[in-house]
């Protein structure tokens, strides 16, 4: 199942599958660690997003995030917020 | 994993040579840099700190080396100004620039796989270096382990691992030069696909090779970023022939698009993956899954509501406390240099001199180094957000908003560094991408109330606005102080919206920012970071302002004044009274005076006078000259008992009504002038630079002295009819 990054739940494990955006946008995520393959933990999802990829954390705006596909890996308990 | 034979070469460091830091964002660079220098560049918790190539020297085994101190990079694929120029040092393509001869790629341990990518884009280039892994505390906190050996093995470079904060960190890098020496290493073989080999040998041999001067090693980097970013207008060069090579690359990319290639794609998942592959022997992490602080902080900092409630809190309590807590410093120097000028004025024989040491320079001076406390407590508070890693967080709550208003999250830092003065925001814009958010950032950065403001904010304020208190540590003095920024702040987002309508929209750049996990921050670091920044507001300021006040004690003394018979018969009726006004009489008819009157009738509007006006004429200098200026002109003009320029100031009466000259309004309208006008040469001259024409900087100039003058208008009048009237 794969699913716009914007719909994930905190606390999520997800795996990145298709980044959709603009060969700009794809290359400045890509340089940040966010390649297609890596996996990452949705650590806060207000609309905008904070992933955890590996040690790296990243603010990702939504308009960014609807176009970042990833596939949920496994269900961990949502962080208490 | 293949592991490499190391040809460490050691000679190379006999010779003197030119070391470059390259690294990631927020690694430790600058940090290293200050060690080995003892020079003191910023350092910060924030990704994108240094904007600038910087120079300094340090002596390893008794010969004498260049180092260069980069802006970060996430990659050689460059897209923002500051990115760019660690690009053209690399390949060495900078002109007059002499290209480093060695590298220290410094790589932060905490994050290695990340930080990997940019060292393996880098060791393509075949530059020798040393590996050096930073924040290896950070690591060992987190558990996670690094085997130097097995990872030197692997990219055939040697590698030491440091904490770049601790005191022996430059002796550990020149040490581990001198043993390990450096090596050159292998580029990465990765496999393109056929079409897009051939994409890039074609721009190789048609554009690159023939029309440009970059070495042979760069040329597949360069032409692969060419395929992925199609631009060639932000280069600093103007390349003949341009036309073709766009032409060229627009065709390259269609055959590409046609086919489904991204250009990038195929490189920087191969790289990761090496990546990946070669940290499996040497690098192990403990499974943690405890909330860090960094969760829990971020918990609250980055929250939709919560977030930007926080970040105006901040910015309260900020302008509050420097207002107030500054006071009892400022009282201090007030009284030393009342004290020094009366000890200088009494020792000294009565006549020119003494009234040129004591009037100009002395009042002048003094009156602007008061303000010093404030303007360190403004550092402090700056520095240590910074330092935290909370900037990163306020640009990311803020995005939203600045996008409206046609900013970007990324203008968050350099706006704040604007509270400190206008040049370094400027510079701070290199971070933004987009061309345009850069553009609108830079022409609305001098709204953001600089330091060199305060002194005149806080004259006007302390003398015009009654000290009550509100609630808790609020004071009306201080609810204005804020409200003056607030106004700047209001100004600036409301410029940038309307510029958004003006200039040309582009395709924006969403907020995409590596967050920085917090820091206490490096409080001895902070503190002298203050005090640095405080010693050059003294010197500079000092500078401007020992020249302003002798050249205003000149025309302000002369020529003089020769008493009519008339004036003499009042002295004798009472000494004390004529003495004062024979100094004013003298000021009147003196040279500043003189033309200070010519000027009035244009500042009466406002409801300034011509001594005003002369501040506001000097001024122009530097806003913190006009307290000096002031100070002088009223040094000059004598009164019976020595006064501070605050009562001096509530004190002047208007001769023709007989009623206090000044008033809340003349406050007011005086403040919000200086809120907006464009006083700052200084600000121009970066306008230009970072623009690169002259245009932007006068369009700034006019709007925004237009905007000051119109603004003071209405302010004078709306005060005086509401608030006096
Ligand atoms: N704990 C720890 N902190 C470090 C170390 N090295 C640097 N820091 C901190 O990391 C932050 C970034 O340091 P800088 O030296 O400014 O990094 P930089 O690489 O120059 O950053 P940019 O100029 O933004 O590219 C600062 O808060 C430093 O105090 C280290 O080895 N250990
Ligand atoms: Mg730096």
């Amino acid at each position: 199942m794969i699913v716009p990054l914007t719909t994930t739940k905190i606390g999520e494990q997800v795996r990145v599958s298709c980044l959709n955006c603009t060969s700009e946008d794809t290359c400045r995520l890509q340089e940040l660690g966010c390649v297609e393959g890596a996996t990452g933990t949705v650590v806060s999802n207000q609309k905008n997003i904070i992933l955890q990829v590996g040690e790296c954390r990243l603010a990702i705006t939504h308009p960014l995030a609807m176009n970042i596909l990833v596939e949920p890996v496994s269900k961990k308990k949502s962080s208490n917020l | 994993m293949s592991n490499q034979t190391i040809n460490a070469q050691k000679e190379i460091l006999r010779q003197p040579s030119t070391i470059a830091l390259v690294g990631n964002p927020n690694t430790g660079k600058s940090t290293i840099f200050n060690a080995l220098t003892g020079l003191r560049q910023k350092i910060a918790n924030y990704p994108g700190i240094t904007v600038e190539r910087k120079m300094g020297t340090t002596i390893i085994n008794g010969v004498l080396h260049k180092i260069i101190d980069l802006p970060g990079a996430y990659s050689l694929n460059h897209k923002k100004a500051d990115e760019r120029i660690t690009y053209e040092t690399l390949i060495g393509s900078y002109d007059h620039e002499e290209k480093p001869d060695l590298l220290l790629m410094v790589v932060d341990a905490s994050n290695l796989e990340r930080n990997l990518f940019l060292a393996s884009q880098v060791m393509d280039l075949q530059i020798p270096m040393l590996m050096v892994l930073t924040m290896s505390d950070i690591a060992d906190e987190r558990g996670i382990r690094i085997q130097s050996q097995q990872l030197s093995n692997v990219w055939g470079v040697p590698v030491i691992s440091i904490n770049a904060r601790s005191k022996k960190c430059d002796v550990q890098i020149k040490q581990a030069l001198f043993e390990q020496g450096v090596a050159t290493p292998k580029p990465f073989k990765w496999n393109p696909s056929k079409l897009l080999r051939q994409a890039v040998d074609r721009l190789d041999r048609e554009w690159l090779s023939e029309h440009t001067q970059l070495p042979e090693r760069a040329r597949p980097i360069e032409a692969l970023r060419l395929l992925a970013e199609g631009s060639l207008e932000d280069s600093f060069y103007q390349y003949s022939e341009e036309e073709k090579a766009k032409k060229l690359i627009e065709e390259l990319q269609n055959t590409l698009e046609a086919q489904g290639e991204n250009p990038t794609a195929v490189e920087v998942v191969q790289r990761y993956s090496f990546i990946g592959d070669s940290s499996e022997g040497s690098v192990t992490k403990e499974q943690r899954d405890e909330q860090t602080w960094t969760d829990r902080l971020d918990n609250v900092l980055t929250h939709r509501v919560a977030g930007p409630v926080i970040f105006v809190l901040v910015l309260l309590v900020m302008f509050q406390s420097i207002f107030s807590w500054a006071t009892p410093f400022m009282d201090m120097i007030d009284m030393l240099f009342i004290e020094f000028g009366a000890f200088v004025g009494s020792s000294l024989p009565a006549g020119l001199l003494n009234s040129l040491l004591v009037d100009g320079i002395i009042a002048g001076f003094g009156g602007v180094v008061i303000f010093l406390p404030q303007i360190i407590f403004l550092f402090l508070f700056i520095y240590f957000l910074e330092g935290s890693g909370y900037m990163a967080r306020a640009a990311f709550v803020m995005d939203g908003f600045m996008t409206k208003v046609g900013l970007h999250g990324r203008s968050v830092v350099p706006l704040m560094s604007g509270f400190a003065c206008a040049i370094p925001g400027i510079m701070a814009t290199r971070t933004i991408e987009n061309w345009r958010d850069r553009l609108i950032t830079i022409m609305i950065l001098p709204f953001m109330a600089c330091s060199a403001r305060l002194p005149v904010y806080a004259v006007m304020i302390s003398a015009f606005v009654p000290d009550k208190r509100i609630i808790g540590f609020l004071t009306l003095q201080g609810l204005v102080f804020f409200g003056l920024y607030l106004f700047g702040i209001v100004m600036a987002v409301g410029s940038a919206a309307v510029m958004k309508r003006i200039f040309p929209t582009g395709k924006p750049t969403p907020f995409l920012m590596e967050l920085p996990s917090y820091k206490w921050p490096n409080i001895s670091s902070v503190v002298i970071q203050s005090l640095e920044r405080g010693k050059i507001f003294v010197t500079e300021a000092g500078k401007i302002i020992v020249a302003i006040s002798i050249i205003l004690w000149v025309l302000a003394s002369f020529p003089t004044y020769e008493p009519t018979a008339n004036d003499l018969a009042d002295m004798d009726a009472n000494r004390q009274i004529s003495e004062q006004m024979l100094s004013t009489l003298q000021l009147n008819q003196s040279y500043a005076g003189t033309f200070g009157q010519w000027i009035e009738p244009a500042i009466e509007p406002l409801g300034f006078d011509w001594k005003i006006g002369i501040g506001l004429l000097t001024s122009f200098a530097a806003r913190e000259v006009m307290v000096g200026t002031l100070n002088t002109i009223y040094s000059i003009e004598e009164t019976e008992e020595q006064l501070g320029l605050i009562e001096r100031l509530r004190g002047e009466i208007d001769p023709e009504t007989g009623l206090p000259k000044y008033t809340l309004a003349t406050a007011l309208s005086l403040m919000i002038f200086f809120a907006i006008a464009m006083q700052c040469m200084s600000t121009l001259a970066i306008v230009k630079r970072e623009t690169n024409s002259w245009k932007w900087p006068l369009i700034m100039f006019g709007y925004m002295t237009v905007l000051a003058y119109f603004s003071a208008w209405i302010t004078y009048e709306w005060a005086n009819t509401f608030l006096l009237g």
